[in-house]
């Protein structure tokens, strides 16, 4: 699968780990102390001389010893490692290494690690998920990982992470953007949404904004992004509700909508959505601009 | 006032007491891991405790804003059925170093047997591998011998005193675990243990240093504001507040702050405890915090 919107390659351990390692220490350098760094750097190195598991889980636990709580990287700072914090990054860190061990090795220290973490540690594991080997050997935990009612874990598995869109069936995909509406997430956020679309995550949605619809309340825009080339009757008269919407928001996820499609179902709006489809047409709206904007609503108020 | 509980089994406790508790002016409690009751069988059974402890009692607990913190071990009672007892060993290195692990307990002598000594040696060397505090439970029975031989056994390994809290002390302890350089804590449970009356004597006769006061509320009748309370009693019996500070907040701080786990800025900026800014947006929390009911008898006995 081809997914526009990753720019990295995945899951190739052998090759992406030195390069990734290095990444992580540099930022790491940036933010936490030089002490911390040096520890770290020292495990990784008698660990890849002879890997234990038992002093690689207390290094991989023992993490909080040596990091600040609180340390995280300046927001935006790195394309991949966005504004993690250090015990997250340092525990990636880690994990590339266990990421070289055979195969038994690491599925069985991987999944001792899951099964005892804490919520920061499995944090750590989710986000790691895109450099591992052996994906499908991991691809239940992560599928079970999203039935948390945890946010934190919910998203380090669901946003800006590769693995549910190279891995998952479409069944668990559904599940996942599905409970991303449901609880608010910001969508454009979750890695190959836009390649991911099928007709039965665009009815569920469908089906989900009848309901909050009936309940008084709303959906996120983003969620009509799913829909896109899946418009039958139902979901155009969904489509054609937004473009009536007060929300500026709703508006420009129906125009969104209406220049990607060719049913021919959508063409009435044309004309009540012409300043946004001009935004459009400049690059100034798209699914992630939009995204954006929802993301910046929802840390100033919850949206439900 | 504030006060650290460093002894409370809090999985036992409803949210009742965590209200009541936060309202009291408990800031920070330590759970040791204990027996629950019901022998366990599996050593899946322990996994899963051990995973409450630093997940959702932890976060059940900050929902009241009260800082929680645990101790990891396998205790003595159920260290007599050694095929459980060594599978909970073999588990236990994936959580000793983990975050708010504030020492490896609550551990010792029940019956006295040479499997609790066994795995009393081989969790105390599990402390001195990852360099944590100790929480020591003494025996209900045959209580001043089994204190001794803990000390004995703990020194044997090479065990600093000064890492270990010896804890349901009474009278008839006190003195050696004091002078041997341990901290010696006292659990103000009714009934079965130390009511706090007595607990007023023993800090007229051995003063504040090196004495931690708890509660161990548990499964049992127990009191989770046994703290608090005992803390009125003395300040009631004349006792300054400078020492009720010592061992009821600054000695079990002291103690467990050697795992470098726990600190006073955990709950910096968190001043005093507003009950009412708990209950926004939190489901756990419900209905009225009667502090005053709970506070006015406040002699255990």
């Amino acid at each position: 699968m081809n997914l526009k919107e990753i720019d990295e390659p995945m899951n190739h351990s052998d090759r992406m780990e030195p390069r990734m390692r290095e990444r992580i220490l540099t930022l790491l350098n940036k933010t936490a102390s030089p002490d911390a760094v040096a520890w770290l750097q020292q495990t990784i190195a008698s660990q890849e001389a002879h890997f234990e598991r038992r002093p690689f889980y207390y290094a991989f636990s023992g993490v909080s010893r040596h990091f600040d709580k609180a340390g995280r990287l300046p927001e935006d700072s790195d394309e991949i490692f966005g504004d993690w914090d250090e015990y997250r990054l340092a525990r990636v860190g880690l994990l590339l290494l266990l990421a070289k061990q055979d195969e038994a090795e690491f599925v069985e220290t991987f999944h001792a690690l899951l099964n005892t973490a804490d919520l920061r540690e499995q944090v750590a594991l989710f986000s790691a998920l895109p450099w591992l080997p052996h994906p499908e050997k991991l691809l239940e935990a992560a599928v079970d990982g999203l039935r948390s009612n945890i946010v934190d874990i919910f998203d380090s598995i669901s946003l800006d992470n590769s693995f549910p869109a190279e891995n998952f069936s479409d069944e668990a995909w559904n599940q996942m953007v599905l409970k991303a509406i449901f609880i608010t997430r910001p969508l454009y956020r979750i890695m190959g949404i836009g390649d991911r679309k099928n007709i039965l995550l665009a009815e569920a949605i469908s089906d989900l904004a009848h309901e909050r619809w009936a309940a008084g309340r709303m959906i996120t825009p983003e969620a009509w992004q799913s829909c896109e080339g899946f418009i039958d009757d139902r979901i155009a008269g969904d489509i054609a509700k937004m473009a009536e919407s007060d929300q500026k928001e709703d508006r420009a996820a129906a125009a969104l909508v209406f220049s990607k499609d060719d049913s021919g179902k959508l063409e009435a709006l044309r004309s009540g959505l012409t300043p946004e489809l001009e935004r459009i047409a400049n690059g100034d709206l798209t699914w992630k601009t939009l995204g954006k904007t929802m993301e910046e609503k929802l840390t100033r108020k919850c949206l439900t | 006032m504030r006060f650290f509980d460093s002894h409370v089994h809090m999985v036992s406790r409803t949210t009742d007491d965590y209200q009541r508790m936060a309202a009291a002016g408990v800031t920070a409690i330590i759970e040791p891991s204990f027996w629950q009751g019901q022998p366990r069988t599996e050593v899946g059974t322990f996994k899963d405790y051990f995973n409450s402890l630093i997940g959702f009692e932890r976060f059940r607990a900050s929902q009241f804003g009260i800082q929680h913190y645990c101790t990891i071990g396998l205790n003595p009672k159920e260290a007599n059925n050694e095929k459980l007892a060594e599978a909970v060993l073999e588990l236990m290195p994936l959580y000793i170093c983990k975050e708010g692990v504030v020492g490896i307990g609550e551990i010792g002598f029940d019956d006295q047997t040479k499997a609790e000594e066994k795995y009393l040696i081989k969790q105390a060397e599990l402390a001195l591998e990852a360099d944590l505090p100790i929480q020591i439970h003494t025996p209900h029975r045959d209580k001043k011998k089994g204190t001794i031989r803990t000390m004995d056994v703990l020194e044997d390994v090479g065990i600093d005193p000064a890492k270990v809290i010896i804890d349901h002390n009474n009278e008839e302890t006190v003195k050696e675990v004091l002078d041997r350089g341990y901290w010696s804590a006292f659990t103000i449970y009714p009934h079965t243990k130390l009511g706090n009356e007595r607990m007023v004597q023993l800090m007229l006769e051995y003063g504040a240093e090196q004495i931690v006061v708890d509660s161990a509320a548990d499964w049992g009748i127990s009191d989770p504001l046994a703290v608090p309370k005992t803390a009125a009693l003395m300040k009631d019996r004349g006792i300054s507040l400078e020492k009720i500070e010592q061992v009821t907040y600054h000695n079990p701080l002291a103690a467990y702050g050697q795992s470098g786990q726990v600190s006073e800025q955990d709950w910096a900026g968190s001043e005093g405890i507003d009950p009412t800014a708990l209950f926004e947006g939190n489901t756990l929390l419900r209905g009225g915090m009667d502090v005053e009911t709970a506070m006015s008898q406040y002699l255990i006995e």
